[in-house]
């Protein structure tokens, strides 16, 4: 008997086995729709913490190197000469080659200038492509010129010159005069007693 | 056929063999660019429904609305790729191949009743015709698998000869049903039939064990899931037509889909109909008292209702393909010889006693 009822017991189980399953992939068609999106022209919604590319707010950014050194594959090199406390930016690159993106480099950051965005597209023809620079500038902008001469006109005594003045920007800065400085601390101090 | 053969005596003025061949030429011309053009939009349904069933879009791009010209495309493409022919391979049977497994659905097509009197051959052994020249892809198949001299191909063909023999049985066992009740093995016959009495499926619960037979068998012989195992992409690379490309390979691929259509619409005109609409009487739309429709519109209106039904079935081919996994063989086996044969002949007993009695939902 038992041969008999495994083979009733088999066309039973394949007739309602395939209705279950024809009902699930009917339900699909129906009433399920696509959870698929046209990739190029629409996306998925990303997560607010995904760690894409970087972003970096230059105007904060003080080039203390903490993020490049909390790198474990060093792909972060960074440039810049430094006026006194404005910067005078040569390069602040990440090379996307090397880069794992771990999220290290961003809690060091004291001044909280270095961000991850949740832009993901990396593909690229061209190899020197990815490494990219995060500058929004280089070298020095006008008003950067215009803070450096001001605090020299400031060590010098003198009136700060307007912002036609310095029109033409100058190289160098380096050459503080060390009295002046010392004089400037003072005066500083003075003022905040 | 005939009409069209004395269309051409009578208006053209076409003589004896000339008038044959030119209707020959419109018959098979028309039928060819109905083939190529249904299996362009059924594979572009394939992957729609395919892809909604799996919660997916499917193409979308080709053609500005849901991907309409993908298939067009993807012909396009097969057309210009370039005639590989492994140096290895029997050049002679590796080249007709493909010919002969599209010949053999191609035939199929030539009885298939598309609407009153709209057939290209009206035999009275239609149904006979039908199994016998569906037989004819077989060898194609197992010659695409021989010539290819590749195992995968070979095992694909070997596969591919033990199911459709296999099922052969089931699926004549189960033709036979309806020409039991009907007495005739003519394919217009049925419709007729179905026209003055109704569906044959609701003849008697016998008659429907008849068309699932039939349909699974039917399967089976369209080489569908979960039958395809002469294709078995996991196992096979792609069985038999492996080695193929380009315009050769999108022939098994026509002949595919074209023989889904013929056991569809053998399924819609033997069990369901035809192109006859249920509880309408079609013939009386022509007198002017009631529609006063022309032939051509009353014939139009039953393509179109031999077309619904055939891509239900269509539909429904497609929906067991993405829901159920391929068969080992031998399930294939056991589900041909302890299950549907068997049962094919209970149908037919069945139906032979109820006949004699005159019992069933409708007597006839």
């Amino acid at each position: 008997m038992g041969a008999v009822r495994d083979y009733f017991g088999n066309i039973a189980s394949a007739l309602t086995t395939t209705a279950k399953g024809m009902s699930v992939t009917l339900h699909h068609f129906r009433n399920e729709p696509p959870i698929t999106v046209q990739y190029p022209f629409e996306r998925m919604n990303i997560p607010d913490r995904y760690r894409g590319l970087h972003i970096l707010e230059q105007d904060k950014c003080i080039d203390c190197h903490l993020c490049a050194k909390a790198c474990p594959v060093d792909c972060i090199e960074i440039e810049a000469i430094h006026h006194g406390r404005t910067l005078e930016w040569k390069k602040f690159t990440i090379d996307y080659k090397k880069c794992i993106f771990c999220e290290f480099c961003i809690p060091p950051c004291p001044v909280d200038c270095i961000h991850m965005t949740t832009e993901y597209e990396l593909a690229t023809d061209n190899v020197d492509d990815m490494t990219e620079d995060l500058l929004s500038w280089t070298g020095l902008r006008p008003e950067d010129q215009f803070a450096i001469e001001a605090s020299e006109a400031k060590k010098a005594g003198k009136a700060a010159p307007t912002k036609a003045a310095t029109a033409a920007p100058e190289g160098g800065g380096d050459d503080d005069d060390k009295a002046a400085k010392i004089a400037a601390i003072k005066a500083r101090m003075a003022k905040k007693s | 056929m005939e009409t069209l053969i004395g269309v051409f005596e009578q208006q053209l003025g076409l003589e004896g063999v000339w008038a044959l061949s030119a209707a020959y030429s419109v018959c098979i011309g028309s039928l060819l660019g109905f083939i190529t053009v249904y299996a362009m939009f059924a594979i572009w349904m394939e992957r729609k429904v395919a892809a909604h069933m799996q919660v997916r879009m499917g193409p979308m791009e080709t053609g500005a609305w849901h991907g309409w010209a993908q298939s067009i495309a993807d012909a396009v493409k097969l057309l210009f790729k370039e005639d590989i022919i492994p140096s290895q391979s029997n050049k002679v049977m590796f080249w007709i191949a493909p010919a002969v497994v599209f010949c053999g659905v191609f035939a199929g097509f030539i009885v298939i009743p598309f609407a009153l009197g709209l057939q290209i051959a009206d035999l009275n052994l239609g149904i006979f015709f039908l199994i016998s020249i569906a037989s004819i892809e077989v060898i194609g198949v197992i010659m695409a698998g021989w010539a290819s001299n590749s195992k995968y191909s070979l095992f694909g063909a070997i596969r591919e000869a033990a199911q459709v023999v296999s099922y052969e049985i089931p699926t004549a066992t189960a033709l036979l049903v309806p020409i039991l009740v009907v007495g005739s093995f003519r394919l217009d016959d049925f419709n007729l039939w179905q026209e003055a009495n109704g569906w044959l499926i609701f003849h008697s619960p016998w008659m429907m064990l008849a068309g699932l037979v039939f349909f699974i068998s039917s399967l089976a012989g369209c080489k569908r899931a979960p039958f395809d195992l002469p294709e078995a992409e996991s196992e096979l690379v792609s069985g038999f037509h492996t080695e193929y490309s380009g315009m050769r390979f999108s022939f098994f691929f026509l002949e595919e889909y074209a023989s889904m259509f013929v056991a569809s619409a053998v399924m819609a005109t033997l069990w369901f109909g035809g192109w006859t609409i249920p509880f309408v009487d079609m013939s009386t739309w022509t007198d002017p008292d009631s529609f006063g429709l022309s032939d051509v519109a009353v014939t139009s209106i039953g393509i179109v209702v031999l077309l619904a039904k055939t891509f239900f079935f269509i539909f429904v081919q497609m929906w067991l393909r993405w829901t159920l996994p391929r068969l080992r063989v031998d399930q294939v086996m056991t589900l041909g010889y302890k299950y549907l044969v068997p049962w094919g002949f209970v149908a037919l007993v069945m139906t032979a006693i109820f006949k004699y009695y005159g019992w069933g939902w409708f007597p006839n």
